[in-house]
């Protein structure tokens, strides 16, 4: 159990690539571990990427089943290893936050359908389809991955933007 | 990081209007970078054909309101522009969040007096706070439509559904079309 501090911009290891998982040891189970306890302890958070702890790793975690967005149309916990999109199509516009940004919000298009292939802590390789928030969520975080925040990705100017001091 | 008066800062409300045409900003952000302000918080919209900014500004005490006017003036003389600059006292400056639901309310229809005022008492008396709110005029000259679109912080207790409930009557009166929802941010 470790609950590691979120990593706020402008950290420079948030707008890097991240490298690949080559093996999986056990730092890297560890890593999946402190990721899991890290989005439990965020307020209301439904994942936490690898380079939002301090680790430049294509990992991260998500579990929206707990999110009113996302409690009818979910897997669970996802535990991503190098997850790759293999085909997105939709499209829907969301306000997002993110730990990594606090007290900002700003609206972001994402598509609304994903296929996913990513890599499980017991090697195995899944793929999979995901839909409405849970493929929201999958692509805020694998941004991370690759040096992208929502900023970089805002949509609309005259009503996007909003501060607030908590959100759930 | 929220906005929050420093006890060494003095704040201003600046507003700015005139004739759109390039270089307002510039012009302005050159005045108040050049007297040493920080551009704290900003809003800067179109509106018709005019530039319209609202600015909150600091700068380190002592510091006048005066020398702001006095540059702004030297400044914006002969070219169409007002500015307006207004001392903030403490509790001005401290950004409050507010804590209910967030939602957009679009409102549109065949153009006639009242509809801003009426949506806005209704929700004002009800503890709706407005935290974004724009207005346009569309459609033909001899047909017009009036857009109102506004973002609103629910007090507690009152959800997205209360609120449609709210502006339903208002549908008839006015004879406009008025949708509400939820906008509150994903924290991801």
């Amino acid at each position: 159990m470790a609950v590691k501090p979120i990593v706020v911009y402008p950290d420079p290891i948030l707008k890097q690539a991240c490298a690949p998982v080559q093996a999986i040891d056990d730092e890297i189970k560890q890593l999946i571990e402190d990721l899991v306890d890290t989005m439990h302890a965020g307020p209301g958070s439904v994942g936490v990427a690898a380079p939002q702890i301090g680790v430049s790793l294509r990992v991260c975690v998500i579990d929206v089943s707990k999110n009113r967005h996302g409690k009818d149309n979910n897997h669970g916990l996802l535990l991503m290893i190098n997850p790759e999109i293999l085909a997105k199509s939709g499209g829907a516009v969301m306000r997002e936050g993110c730990m990594s940004v606090p007290d900002y919000t700003g609206d972001v298009e994402r598509a609304t359908e994903l296929t996913l292939r990513f890599t499980e802590p017991d090697g195995s390789v899944r793929e999979f389809e995901a839909s409405g928030f849970e493929a929201v969520a999958i692509q805020h975080e694998m941004d991370h991955l690759d040096g992208f925040l929502f900023l970089d990705r805002i949509a609309s100017l005259k009503t996007g933007l909003f501060r607030r001091k908590s959100y759930k | 990081m929220n906005l929050c008066r420093k006890p060494n800062l003095a704040h201003f409300a600046v507003t700015i209007i005139g004739k759109d045409r390039t270089g307002i900003v510039a012009d302005t952000s050159e005045v108040l970078y050049k007297l040493g302000c920080n551009v704290e918080d900003s809003s800067c919209t179109m509106l018709g054909g005019e530039f319209a900014m609202i600015l909150i500004v600091s700068h380190e005490k002592p510091f006048s309101k005066k020398k702001l006017e006095e540059e702004f003036a030297a400044k914006t003389v002969g070219t169409g522009l007002s500015a307006f600059v207004r001392t903030l006292k403490d509790d001005e400056v401290c950004y409050q969040g507010p804590e209910g639901e967030l939602c957009l309310i679009s409102v549109y229809g065949s153009d006639k007096p009242g509809i801003v005022y009426r949506i806005t008492r209704e929700l004002a008396d009800r503890g709706v706070s407005i935290t974004d709110l724009n207005t346009k005029l569309i459609g033909k000259p001899t047909e017009p439509v009036y857009v109102l679109v506004l973002e609103a912080a629910l007090p507690q207790g009152l959800s997205v559904e209360d609120a449609s409930a709210l502006l339903e009557k208002l549908k008839k009166e006015l004879s406009v079309e008025i949708s509400v929802r939820l906008i509150t941010p994903v924290s991801l």
